[in-house]
C-alpha cells in the first residue's frame, strides 16, 4: 500500500448550538489517516463518530481546526468545489443505505457517474462490473424496495465505489444487517480496499467491523481516546 | 438522468401529480374558453358595426369625423375603389352617403339617419340591414325610387311594402330638399334605435337630391378579411394619398365600441392573471410538498456529489413536466368545447333581453369561440411560464438544503 496521510484532521472542534445550549460534539480532535487504510472509528453513541465522517466528507464544517483531504484544505474550497470533491473523490455508505427509491439498482450505481458526465457506454461497463463485484449480477433492474437490506447496502457500496474514489466513508454500514450479510459485505469492502487501494473509514459499534479493521481509532466525548494499529 | 429522475419523482404520487396537472389544464381551459368567447364577441361586434355603415376602415372627406356634414364629400370613383380593393386584407370597398334628415308620411314624421347605398355593390355579407331583411327586397337600382326602412319606423309611420314616404335633408348648399320613395323592404336588426330611425336609399337618388356630383360620396366603407388588420390597411390607404380624404380605423370611428373592448380586454387580462396565480399556487404547493418530503433524499444526493444546481434543475424539471402534462391535458379538455362552440355555438338568446345591443350594435346571442394562434400560444406560454415560475422557490429551497440535517431528517 502507498502510505501517507490522505485525511488529516488537526485540532478539530465541532460545537452545535441547540437553542441557548452549546453542545460540543468534537473537541480538539486530531488524526491522520493514511492512503489505503481500512480504519474503524469506534466509540459509544454520541461520541462524535458520525460528526467526524460528516466533516471529513465535506458535508459539515468544523467550528474550529483544519481538515485536509488529499492535501486540500476543505475550508478553502467553494460549495461547487466541495460538491465536485464529494462526487469524484469521496464515496459514502450510510447505515440506512439511502438509495434513491425511484431508481433501479443499476441506476443508483450509475447516478454519480452520470453526474460526472461520463458517456453512457462507459458508464454501463463500469456499473455492470461493479454490480458483479458486489454480487448483484441479475438484480440490476430491481428498485430498492425489491431488494433485501443486504442487497441495498451492496448497491450503496457499488454506488460509492463505482467512481473509484480516494476515500470511502461508511457510517455504521453493518448496523442494520444480519451477521452473515455483514460478514459478506465486510469481505467485499476488504477486497475492494486491497484490490483498488481505496481508503476506508468506518464509524461503527460493530465488533465484526472492528475485528476486520486494520486500525481502530476510539472516540470518547468527542476526544481521541485511543488509536490502535493492528499487525 | 435528470429527466428520468424528475419524471419518476412525479410518478411517485400519481394522484397528486394528476390533480396538479388537472389544475393547470383547468386554468388553461378556462382562460382559453373565456378568451375565445371574448374574441368572438369583440370580432362579432366590430364586424356588425362595420356592416352597419362605416366598414372596418373608413375613407372620408377631410374633417368629416370631427364635424360630419352633408356638404363634406369626395370623389369615390371606380379607380379609388379598385385601388383600395387591391390592397392586402381588403375584401370590399363600398361608397356610401350618410345624412341626417326627416322621414315623413302624410300623417306623421320622425327624425332619422339616411344611408345611401349602391345595390350593385352591396351584399348581405357587407351590409347588416340587408342581412336583417324582414320582408320585401332591396331596391334594384341605384336610382330606383325605393327605400328600405326599419321595422319600428314602419310601425311608427304605419308604413307597409309599396307605401310612400317623404325624406328631407339639407343639401350641399344647406338648402332643405326632399324626395319621395316607395318602401321596397323592411329590416329588423333587433336594435330599437336603428330599427326606429334608419332608412336606406339608392345611392344615385340621394346623390342627386343632395347635389353631389357623379361618384361623390360621404365615405367609402372598406371591409377586411380580419378586423385586426385595420391599422395596417389604414396605413396602406393613406399611402395611396387619395386627394381630400382622411382614413380611419373602426376603433377611431367607433370609439365607444373600441373603449368597451379595451376595458373588457383589460379585465380579461386581470382574470387571466388571477387564474394564472391559482394555477401557480397549486404547482407551488405540490412541488414544495414533494421537496419537503424528499429532504433526506436530497441530502443523500448532495452527499454523493450532486451540486446544489443539479437539485435546483431537478425540481424545476419536475415543474416543467407538470406544466407540460397540464398543457396536454388542457388541450384534451378544451378540444370538445372548442369544436362544439366554434362549429355550432350555444344559443343564449333566452337569457338575453330582446333587442340587446351595445352602442347601437346588436349582440350575437349565440356563444361561440374564436381562437387566434397568437392568443393560444401566448396563453399556453404564460401558463407554462407560471408553472416554471412556481417551481423556482421549491427548486431554490432544495438547492439550499444543508446536507447533514437533510440526511438526518425522517
Amino acid at each position: 500500500m502507498d502510505n501517507g496521510p490522505i485525511i488529516k484532521l488537526e485540532n478539530v472542534t465541532k460545537v452545535y448550538h441547540q437553542g441557548k445550549i452549546n453542545v460540543t460534539a468534537i473537541d480538539g480532535f486530531s488524526v491522520a489517516v493514511d492512503k489505503g487504510d481500512f480504519t474503524a472509528l469506534c466509540g459509544p453513541s454520541g461520541s462524535g463518530k458520525t460528526t467526524i465522517l460528516n466533516i471529513v466528507g465535506a458535508l459539515d464544517v468544523p467550528t474550529a481546526g483544519r481538515v485536509t483531504l488529499e492535501g486540500n484544505d476543505l475550508a478553502d474550497l467553494s460549495r461547487t468545489a466541495l460538491s465536485t470533491m464529494r462526487r469524484d473523490r469521496i464515496g459514502f455508505v450510510f447505515q440506512a443505505y439511502n438509495l434513491i427509491p425511484v431508481l433501479t439498482a443499476y441506476e443508483n450505481a450509475e447516478f454519480v457517474l452520470a453526474l460526472q458526465g461520463m458517456p453512457e457506454r462507459e458508464r454501463r461497463a463500469r456499473v455492470m462490473e461493479m454490480l458483479k463485484e458486489v454480487g448483484l449480477e441479475g438484480l440490476e433492474n430491481r428498485r430498492p424496495e425489491e431488494l433485501s437490506g443486504g442487497q441495498q447496502q451492496r448497491v450503496a457500496i457499488a454506488r460509492a465505489m463505482v467512481t473509484q474514489p480516494a476515500v470511502i466513508l461508511a457510517d455504521e454500514p453493518t448496523a442494520n444487517l444480519d451477521s452473515a450479510t455483514a460478514a459478506s459485505l465486510l469481505s467485499i469492502m476488504e477486497h475492494l480496499n486491497i484490490s483498488h487501494g481505496i481508503t476506508f473509514l468506518f464509524s461503527t459499534h460493530d465488533q465484526r467491523v472492528m475485528d476486520r479493521a486494520r486500525r481502530i481509532i476510539t472516540l470518547r466525548d468527542g476526544k481521541l481516546a485511543g488509536d490502535e494499529r493492528k499487525g | 438522468m435528470m429527466w428520468r429522475l424528475a419524471w419518476r419523482n412525479l410518478l411517485r404520487r400519481r394522484r397528486r401529480t394528476l390533480l396538479t396537472a388537472l389544475s393547470v389544464a383547468t386554468g388553461l381551459w378556462v382562460t382559453l374558453l373565456f378568451t375565445g368567447i371574448a374574441n368572438h364577441n369583440w370580432d362579432n361586434m366590430v364586424n356588425t358595426s362595420a356592416k352597419m355603415g362605416l366598414g372596418h376602415v373608413t375613407i372620408e372627406p377631410a374633417g368629416y369625423l370631427q364635424s360630419p356634414s352633408a356638404n363634406k364629400r369626395f370623389t369615390a370613383d371606380a379607380k379609388l375603389l379598385s385601388i383600395t380593393e387591391a390592397l392586402p386584407n381588403v375584401t370590399r370597398a363600398i361608397p356610401r352617403i350618410m345624412a341626417e334628415g326627416m322621414i315623413a308620411t302624410a300623417t306623421k314624421s320622425v327624425g332619422g339617419s339616411i344611408i345611401g347605398i349602391d345595390p350593385a355593390r352591396e351584399t348581405a355579407e357587407h351590409n347588416f340591414f340587408l342581412r336583417s331583411l324582414a320582408t320585401g327586397r332591396l331596391f334594384h337600382t341605384a336610382d330606383e325610387p325605393g327605400v328600405m326602412v326599419g321595422i319600428r319606423l314602419a310601425e311608427k309611420l304605419n308604413l307597409k311594402l309599396g307605401k310612400k314616404l317623404v325624406y328631407t335633408a339639407a343639401d350641399v348648399h344647406g338648402n332643405i330638399v326632399s324626395d319621395l320613395a316607395r318602401v321596397t323592404g323592411i329590416f329588423q336588426t333587433g336594435v330599437e334605435a336603428v330599427d326606429g330611425g334608419v332608412i336606406l336609399l339608392p345611392l344615385e337618388k340621394l346623390r342627386h337630391m343632395l347635389g353631389y356630383s357623379d361618384n361623390e360620396a360621404t365615405l367609402v366603407a372598406v371591409f377586411l378579411n380580419d378586423q385586426r388588420r385595420a391599422s395596417e390597411v389604414r396605413t396602406a390607404i393613406i399611402a395611396q394619398a387619395f386627394p381630400g380624404t382622411e382614413t380611419w380605423t373602426w376603433s377611431e370611428t367607433q370609439t365607444e365600441i373600441a373603449g368597451m373592448i379595451t376595458i373588457d380586454h383589460i379585465s380579461h387580462l386581470f382574470f387571466q392573471f388571477f387564474i394564472g396565480l391559482l394555477v401557480a399556487a397549486g404547482i407551488l404547493d405540490t412541488i414544495l410538498m414533494s421537496v419537503l418530503e424528499r429532504k433526506r433524499e436530497f441530502g443523500v444526493m448532495l452527499a454523493v456529489g450532486s451540486s446544489p444546481l443539479f437539485l435546483f434543475r431537478l425540481v424545476l424539471t419536475e415543474s416543467f413536466f407538470i406544466g407540460l402534462l397540464g398543457l396536454m391535458l388542457g388541450v384534451v379538455v378544451n378540444s370538445p368545447f372548442y369544436i362544439y362552440l366554434s362549429r355550432w355555438g350555444y344559443n343564449l338568446g333566452s337569457l338575453l333581453p330582446e333587442g340587446y345591443d351595445l352602442s347601437r350594435v346588436p349582440l350575437d346571442p349565440v356563444m361561440r369561440v374564436i381562437y387566434y394562434p397568437a392568443d393560444v400560444a401566448g396563453i399556453a406560454a404564460a401558463i407554462f411560464g407560471l408553472a416554471l415560475l412556481a417551481g423556482l422557490y421549491p427548486a431554490w429551497k432544495a438547492s439550499r438544503l444543508p446536507p447533514v440535517e437533510s440526511i438526518r431528517s425522517a
